[in-house]
């Protein structure tokens, strides 16, 4: 991985933060998209699986910090999404835009489940609502917008030519 | 070779994945009291931008919320503003009805008048009441001005009424002084001028005036006497009536203006409507003349108080030995005309300043000894017009 590639990725990594903290609140949806999650799975299919979980524990770290009751749950969650797509990096490493957008909808979707079950504030009848109607809806919000990333930043996410 | 260090490489992912996972698990498991100072630190520190970001675009995202709200309320209140005229115009004509309803008492079925064709071309409706409220067919069909027509079809919830444009619509009528009797029906010719009516077979030697009130005469059965039905415009020369005249009639009721009615029952017919009708007319009457009688008492009023500080000026103004104008003096069309006064000697001032509170006096006692006189005769006259009964509403 070049010098270039690597400042291209950390700029698609942190613009994909920002919008997170700003694009989102400002569209206020119900079921919104995570562009947290997709910096993630974008920064992870570029490293190691050690490296994935690291970025995932870092991320998480950062959005519980601003959601304290939770501190922690984002954090395991998005350590396990980070390594596993690492991990699974050569199955969906892919210029296929169905493939991409069925991982991130697979991505934000595990986030969702592992982060609910570990914040435990959802229970019962309210958890399977969430994590079957508006996790799946959150996932495919999230997959579209990352496809549309996809095609705008393609230039900063090529690899370098030398 | 290869095989061992990949083998490495995955035991240092699963050692970091699993040292990783711990650290979060650690974070989530810290008491509050730890917890809440890690996540503030982190907040006031390298996440402050992040943090500023978010407030403010939740801060744009209210305020575009609020936006819409406004708008939304700026529409509906704009919406709400353009009907005002027609709810406050339905508003009079349901009081005006809810009026009638409390003199007529009982014997009356309320409903709602639905137009079925255009304006122009009225001389039908449908009314919302029909057999199971006691709707009968050729039941008398009126509003608080007068006449409307009389129902003709009766279903159990809805009935068809004649207007008195149809052509086959007449009412027994006479003049309000029960000078002159004749018929009433629509005026044919009137397609181009209006809906008019004709009173038609009053003795050649009965001569009505424009402005008469024409009245249900109570003859025939069907309609009660006293309900206005229009008032006398002119007369209509015909060659073909020798020995009788035919009078041109405003009608009290316009075919496109009826909205809510009356429909008397029979038993209610038969017992008559003395006073009902004519009662709007005197309490009409009488509103005007107390709004008259009060303006004239506070014009009077008015003059008296002026009148007394006129003189009270005029007195002040000879005793003064240098005469400066008053703020607060009179009009120019209530000032005295002093130039053909024979000037009057001076009182000392003292004297003056008493004759003008006297005169102050005076003028308020006068003003307010008007004022109750009004006040008393405006009272007796609404007693005399307001129904004395309890009234029943519907």
């Amino acid at each position: 991985m070049s010098l270039g590639s690597i400042a291209r990725a950390l700029a698609t990594f942190l613009i994909l933060v920002l919008l997170h903290y700003t694009l989102r609140p400002l569209l206020g949806w119900r079921a919104p998209m995570d562009f947290l999650v997709l910096a993630l799975l974008l920064a992870a299919i570029r490293v190691r699986p050690a490296a994935g979980a690291l970025i995932g524990l870092a991320l998480g770290i950062v959005s519980d910090s601003l959601t304290p009751d939770a501190l922690g749950a984002g954090a395991i969650a998005m350590t396990i999404v980070g390594y596993l797509a690492s991990w699974l990096k050569a199955v969906f490493f892919a210029d296929n835009i169905a493939l991409n957008a069925f991982f991130f909808f697979l991505g934000k979707w595990v986030f969702d489940v592992i982060y609910f079950v570990v914040e435990h504030r959802l229970l019962g009848i309210e958890l399977v609502q969430q994590l079957l109607l508006w996790s799946p809806l959150s996932a495919a919000a999230t997959a579209v917008a990352g496809v549309v990333l996809l095609f705008v930043m393609r230039p900063l996410l090529e690899p370098a030519k030398i | 070779m290869a095989r061992a260090i990949r083998s490495t490489n995955s035991r240092v992912d699963l050692i970091v994945l699993v040292t990783a996972a711990l650290l979060a698990l650690v974070a989530r498991g810290l008491p509050p009291n730890l917890r809440d100072p890690v996540a503030s630190s982190m907040r006031r520190t390298f996440l402050a931008p992040l943090v500023m970001l978010q407030e403010r675009a939740e801060a744009s995202r209210r305020s575009l919320l609020l936006d819409n709200e406004r708008v939304a309320i700026r529409d509906s209140v704009a919406l709400k503003a353009m009907s005002v005229n027609a709810l406050e115009s339905e508003n009079d004509r349901l009081r005006q009805l809810i009026g009638l309803g409390a003199r007529v008492r009982w014997g009356f079925v309320p409903a709602e008048a639905i137009h079925g064709r255009g304006v122009r071309d009225v001389t039908t409706m449908t009314l919302t009441a029909g057999s199971v409220a006691g709707v009968r067919r050729l039941s008398p069909v009126v509003s608080p001005e007068g006449v409307v027509g009389m129902v003709t079809t009766v279903d159990p919830t809805m009935s068809e009424a004649m207007i008195w444009t149809h052509p086959d619509f007449r009412v027994s009528s006479m003049a309000e002084d029960g000078s002159a009797f004749g018929i009433v029906q629509a005026h044919e010719a009137s397609a181009t001028t209006g809906y008019l009516m004709e009173l038609r077979g009053i003795p050649f030697r009965s001569q009505l005036k424009p402005g008469q009130l024409i009245v249900t005469s109570g003859m025939g059965g069907v309609w009660p006497r006293g309900i206005p039905i229009g008032t006398v415009m002119s007369e209509v020369r015909s060659a073909a009536e020798a020995w009788a005249r035919t009078y041109l009639l405003k009608p009290v009721v316009s075919p496109s203006d009826v909205g809510a009615v009356m429909i008397l029952k029979s038993d209610r017919v038969s017992k008559g409507f003395e006073n009902v009708w004519s009662s709007v007319a005197a309490a009409e009457a009488a509103a005007q003349r107390i709004v008259v009688a009060g303006d004239s008492a506070a014009r009077a009023a008015a003059i008296a108080e002026a009148a007394a500080r006129r003189a009270a000026l005029d007195t002040s103004g000879r005793s003064s030995a240098a005469p400066a104008p008053i703020p607060g003096g009179l009009p120019p069309e209530l000032m005295p005309d002093t130039t053909s006064r024979a000037p009057i000697a001076a009182p000392p001032a003292d004297s003056a300043a008493a004759a003008q509170a006297a005169a102050r006096r005076e003028a308020a006692r006068r003003a307010a000894a008007r004022r109750d006189s009004a006040r008393r005769d405006s009272a007796a006259r609404r007693d005399s017009i307001a129904p004395r009964t309890p009234t029943r509403g519907f």
